[in-house]
Order: C-alpha cells, then structure tokens, then sequence
C-alpha cells in the first residue's frame, strides 16, 4: 500500500494531469475544457500550500537553532518575531493598506530587499576591475561589446559619439538577439522533452529520494 | 617604478571601488546637469501601441516585480498608468509575484488614483496574486473569475461595476506587462501564443536583451529596458521622473566602469609585460 | 504623532534598515546580519500571511462554506498533504501533491515551449530572409539566421567540434559572445540603476538634499 502511495500514484497522478492539459489545448470540447479549467483551479491552490512549507520550514529550523544554541542563535530571535508580527498581523487585520502587514512590507522589508540587491552594483564593479580581461580574443568581442552597450544605453554615450544608440540598437536587435533566439529554441525543446519525460513517468527525480 | 604601478593598481582594496563608485551615484544627482535623450525603437514602439488603443478600453497593468528592483520598474509603471488613465482606460492589475507584488500594486495605485481622481471598483481593479504563474496565466485565458473568485480585498468580481464585462483576455485591448524576471516568458508563451493577447512590457535591464526576440517575432509589441526605458517613456509620456532623474548618475557610473575595465587591463599586461 | 513625525520616523527606520545592509560592503557584522534576518522574517511572515488570504480564505473557505463548492476539497486535501514532510513515516504522501502540481506543469509546458516559443522563433527566423524588403532588413535577417544556427550548433556537444561543425561553432562562439557582452553591459546597468534608487532615497527622501 505505501508502495502504492508513494510511487505509482504519484506516477499515476503526473500523468493524467499532465495529458489533461495537453489533450484541452487541442480540444474545445466543453467538459474537457471545463474539467482543465478546474484542474487549473486546483493547481493554484496546491501551488499556494506548497509556499506555506517554507514558513513553516524555517520556523522549526529556527526554534531547533535557539534550543541547541548554535552559532548565531540570537538572530533567529528578531527572525521569529517578525515573522510571527507579520503573519499574525495578516491574519487578524488583513494585508491591505493601512495594516501592520502592509506597514512592515513597505517601510522595512522595501528598502531592505532594493539595498541588497544594489549592493551587487558595487560587486559588479569590483569584479570588472580585477577579472574583466582582454586575454583571448573571445574575451575581447565580449569586452568592447559590453563597452559599446554601456555607453549606447546611456544619455552620455550620445555626447561622445552621437551614433552609439544606433550602433547598440543594432547589437541587441541581431547579433544578441540571434543568440538569444537559438538560446530559447534550444531551451524550449530541452524543455519540451523533459515535460513528455516527466508526464511519461521516466523522469522521477521530482519525487525525491525512495 | 612601472612595475611597481602596475602592481599598485593591481592590488588596490575593492573598498575604494566601493567608494568611487558611491561617489559616481552621489554627484550627478546633487550636482545635475541636463542630457540628451534618445528614444530607442522598441520603447516607441510601445508608446505608439498604447496610444493606438481606443480611449475608455479595459487594459491590464501588471505588478510582476519584487521590491529588489523598484528604481527600474516603479517608474514604468507610474508613466504607463499616466499614459493610461491620460486616455481614460479601466485597468486591471494583478501580480505573479507572490512576495511584494500585490502590496506595491496597492501602493501605486492607490497613489496614482489619488493624482488622477479614480475610483476603485470603476476605474481600475486589483486582482492580487494567486500561486502557480502557469496555471494562473493559462486560466485567466478562460474565465478570470475561475483563478480570482474576488479582488485583493475578497470583493467577489461580479460586486465590482468595472468587471461586468471583463473576464478574460479577449475582454482586453492590452496587457501591459511590467516585470522583473522570466515571467514574460510565459505572458508571451500562453497568453500571447494560445489567446492572441495584444501585450508589450516593460523589463528590468537584466531581462531586456532575452525579450528582443519576441519583438521581433511581434509576439511583444515594445519593451522598455531598465531604468533608461522608462525615462525613454518618461519622456514619450511628458512627465519625466525618477528614471529621468538617474540618468546622469547612470551615465557617470558607467564611464567609471568602463575607466576600471581599462586601468585593470592596463595594470594586468602592462604588469605581465614587465614579469 | 503628526503626518511628517510619523514620515521622518518610517523614513529613518527604512534608512537604518539600508545603512545596515549597505555595512556589509566594509565587511561581515552584527548590523548586517540582524538586518538579515528581520529581512528573512518578514518575508517568511509576508508569503504565509499572503497564502491565508488569497488561497485558503479566498479559494478555499469561502467558496466551500458559502457558496458550498464541495470539490474543493480535493485540492484542499492534496494541499495539506505537502505537510505530510515534516513527518517521516508519512512524507511519501506529499509526493502526490507534488506529482500533480508538476504533472499539470509538465502539460502546459509542452504545448507552450512548442507552439509559443519553437515555432514562432523559428518562424520568424525564416521569414527574415524574404527579400521582400529593404537590404537593411535583408542582411540583418541573414544576420539573425547565421546567428541561431551557429548557436544552436555550438551548443550541440553530441559531436565533437571538428570539421564544418568546428567552423560553425567557432562562428557561434563569437555570436554568443557579443551577446553575452551586451548582456553583461544591460547587467551593468541594471544593478547601477538599483543603486541609484537607493542613493535617491537616502538623498532625497531621508536627507532632503535633492529635490
């Protein structure tokens, strides 16, 4: 039964959900479209509990962090708290404006996140300095690219020489995009096999480990 | 001594790159200066396509952007509604994001509809989020209110005047995608490929050079690139902001990178040449 | 507190917040890392508190109870099953869950890689080199043809790179290479304009130095 459970269902599940959506795409018979719309319906649902599992994932570890006092257990501390005055908040007053929800996502969780992320600013700068080098002829094409791009896309690039956005614009609109086009077609049908392999029960790494 | 420059250069500590590049952001925004613009094809493009769709249409605005990236993607999304609600379109929004989306959604709107005196409900409709971006976006191509029972406040869509008509993509004259990250992908994938959805977008500058593609394959009508597309569509829109603000920051640290890619590769052969 | 009070705090609250982050450029330290995790918190708290509303009340508890849409339960179940994790001896449960959200996925995915990305790009790709319009468009279309094959082609590791595949993928490696170049030249640009808005907070909105 746990055999069952465990890895025929499962198999058995991926399939039909899977060629549900693939038979409603070619069909506009209305049961099988309404049966796929639903599915849809549910798929958001399961999706939704699915991103509960890492509150609650981080939660446990947490706790079991500040009860074997590990290395950095009193910031798990404000970790708990926030997310327990978060959540809570969610739960009792909402999460429109005007709530502690909404307050603590604007005015602490917003300027936290955009500085992180500019931080990379200074990383990516640092990195160009010291790793950002004309050895191989290769590495040249991508360097004086990237220069031209750089300076193409700003206001200043038109000073220094006013056919820099035409020279960019062309870049980006063939030689870039010409490569990201093979990148695409080629990832698409990568993609595509490994769906029919998935809904075909011959690739199993989803399930985790037996 | 040139070997020993070299070797200087070569071994500077990045916390004075830091510091350059903080002050390349400082001056030009306290110091401004005025520069020109250049309107790229692809933001005209789009700017010309918004203007082309009849005024009082129903239109989709997307928040598909985490907080990460608001220098770039708040400004489009504040021209883009200027543009829109300048023609007098209904709008609906909604986001993919899970973590931030729906509340920036709220933020802005609610801001912009106090500018433009509009009414929640009549002019514009915030369907939140919902999980699963695949089956969100390819439900929505059938009924909007099969994936959003309510809007973002538990309003059932039905109770909201704007709605009545609306559910689904063909109920739209655009969708105006505004995104962070590979979501457009699956705009253009489902909504686009299997709905004909109209839609253009506006993207941060790490996802524009992968969406040249479907401009060209007119499976997206424009796209702004980071923050110098949304000063383009500042611009277009007469109302020039933030974006246009950063420009001149943005030219300054540009030219100090590109001044370190060539120190750096002075010092590394000038340095090899030596040894 | 009066409106501005209340602005000048949140606004000081948010620019400790960043000066905190921002102290990671000089090095590790306890700033950063309580910042860090308040950061981690909070965004645990958000998506839990997001889900309650707009999945398990919105989708689930009021359809079921006031409008008595009973199948609900079905993904309800499937729902709480992902929780049989955390428990060993039942966690095999929570695959089916899983198998049906991927199964689904895997559905859609087929028809959306082929029919919205592989034909139409391929499409395209081919109907560039019509001469029907101007030499401009023409070459740029040959351009764009020479560009995906030659891609395609180098990253076709099945066959080593010898011979005609050897000079095709030589020719796509300087393809993908002034793209990965204006790649890199938009990333540029992206993280600078982030800063920017950062700087732009702190000047403007926290210290008032610009307008």
């Amino acid at each position: 039964m746990t055999s069952f459970l465990g890895k025929q269902l499962p198999l058995l599940v991926a399939f039909f959900a899977g060629v549900t959506m693939v038979i409603a795409f070619f069909t506009s018979e209305q049961t099988i479209s309404n049966f796929a719309q639903d599915q849809l319906v549910w798929v958001t649902i399961v999706g939704g509990f699915a991103l509960m599992l890492g509150a609650v994932s981080i939660t446990t570890v947490s706790i079991n962090h500040i009860k074997q006092r590990k290395e950095g257990w009193q910031y798990r501390i404000p970790l708990l708290v926030f997310l327990a005055l978060t959540l809570g908040s969610a739960i009792l007053e909402g999460t429109e404006q005007g709530t502690m929800y909404d307050w603590v996502f604007q005015k602490m969780y917003t300027p936290m996140d955009s500085t992180m992320f500019s931080l990379l600013a200074f990383f990516i700068a640092s990195a160009a300095y010291r790793a950002f080098r004309a050895r191989t002829i290769e590495a040249t094409i991508l360097l004086i690219t990237a220069t031209i791009v750089m300076l193409g896309r700003v206001p200043m690039g038109r000073i220094i020489f006013s056919y820099l956005p035409q020279v960019t614009d062309w870049i980006m609109n063939y030689p870039n995009l010409s490569v990201q086009r093979g990148i695409i077609i080629g990832a698409a049908l990568g993609a595509a096999s490994m769906s029919l392999r998935i809904i075909l029960g011959v690739e199993r790494t989803y399930l985790g480990r037996s | 001594m040139a070997s020993r420059v070299a070797e200087f250069l070569s071994s500077i500590d990045r916390r004075y790159i830091f510091l350059l590049i903080s002050l390349s952001v400082v001056f030009p925004l306290i110091f401004k200066f005025p520069l020109p613009v250049a309107i790229s094809p692809e933001t005209q493009a789009l700017y010309d396509r918004v203007d082309s769709i009849p005024d009082g249409s129903t239109v989709m605005l997307t928040f598909d952007y985490y907080p990460s990236t608001l220098a770039e993607t708040e400004p489009m999304s504040i021209a883009a509604l200027k543009h829109l609600w300048r023609k007098n379109m209904k709008i609906v929004t909604m986001s993919t994001v899970g973590l931030g989306g729906p509340s920036i959604a709220e933020r802005v709107m609610a801001t912009m509809a106090k500018e433009f005196n509009r009414t929640y409900g009549i002019d514009y409709v915030n369907l939140g989020y919902k999980a699963n971006y695949t089956a969100v976006l390819l439900g929505l191509g059938t009924s909007f209110r099969a994936i959003y029972p309510t809007d973002f406040y538990g309003t059932p869509l039905d109770s909201l005047p704007m709605m009545q008509n609306v559910d689904k993509y063909g109920d739209l004259k655009f969708i105006y995608i505004v995104s962070d990250n590979g979501i457009v992908d699956y705009w253009v994938g489902l909504a686009n490929a299997q709905f004909g959805a109209s839609m253009g977008a506006g993207v941060t500058a790490v996802m524009a050079p992968k969406f040249y593609a479907y401009v060209r394959a007119q499976q997206l009508v424009g796209l702004l690139g980071g923050m110098k597309g949304a000063s383009e569509y500042e611009f277009l829109v007469g109302s020039e902001g933030m974006a246009t603000a950063g420009m001149g920051a943005q030219s300054m640290v540009h030219l100090t990178i590109i001044g370190l890619i060539i120190i750096g590769n002075f010092a590394y052969f000038w340095g090899r040449r030596r040894r | 507190m009066s409106p501005q009070t209340t602005q000048m705090f949140e606004f000081t609250l948010a620019a400790l917040l960043t000066l905190c982050i921002f102290s990671y450029l000089y090095r590790d330290n306890p700033f950063y890392r309580f910042a860090e995790h308040i950061f981690a918190g909070i965004s645990a708290g958000y998506y839990a508190g997001l889900i309650w509303h707009a999945v398990i009340v919105q989708q689930l508890w009021v359809p079921i109870t006031h409008e008595g849409t009973f199948s609900l339960f079905v993904p309800g179940i499937l729902g709480a099953l992902m929780f049989t994790r955390f428990f060993d001896r039942i966690s095999f449960l929570s695959r089916i869950s899983i198998a049906f959200v991927v199964g689904n996925t895997a559905g859609i995915s087929i028809m959306q890689q082929l029919h919205g990305y592989v034909l139409p790009q391929v499409s395209d790709t081919i109907t560039g080199l019509e001469t029907s319009g101007t030499w401009y468009a023409l070459v740029g279309g040959w351009v764009i043809f020479a560009g995906v094959v030659t891609t395609l082609l180098y990253f076709y590791f099945s066959k080593e790179h010898k011979g005609a595949l050897g000079v095709t993928a030589r020719i796509g490696i300087v393809f993908i290479m002034v793209s990965f170049g204006a790649h890199f030249g938009y990333t540029v640009m992206g993280r600078v304009s982030l800063l920017i808005g950062r700087m732009q907070f702190l000047l403007r909105d926290w210290l008032g130095l610009i307008n």
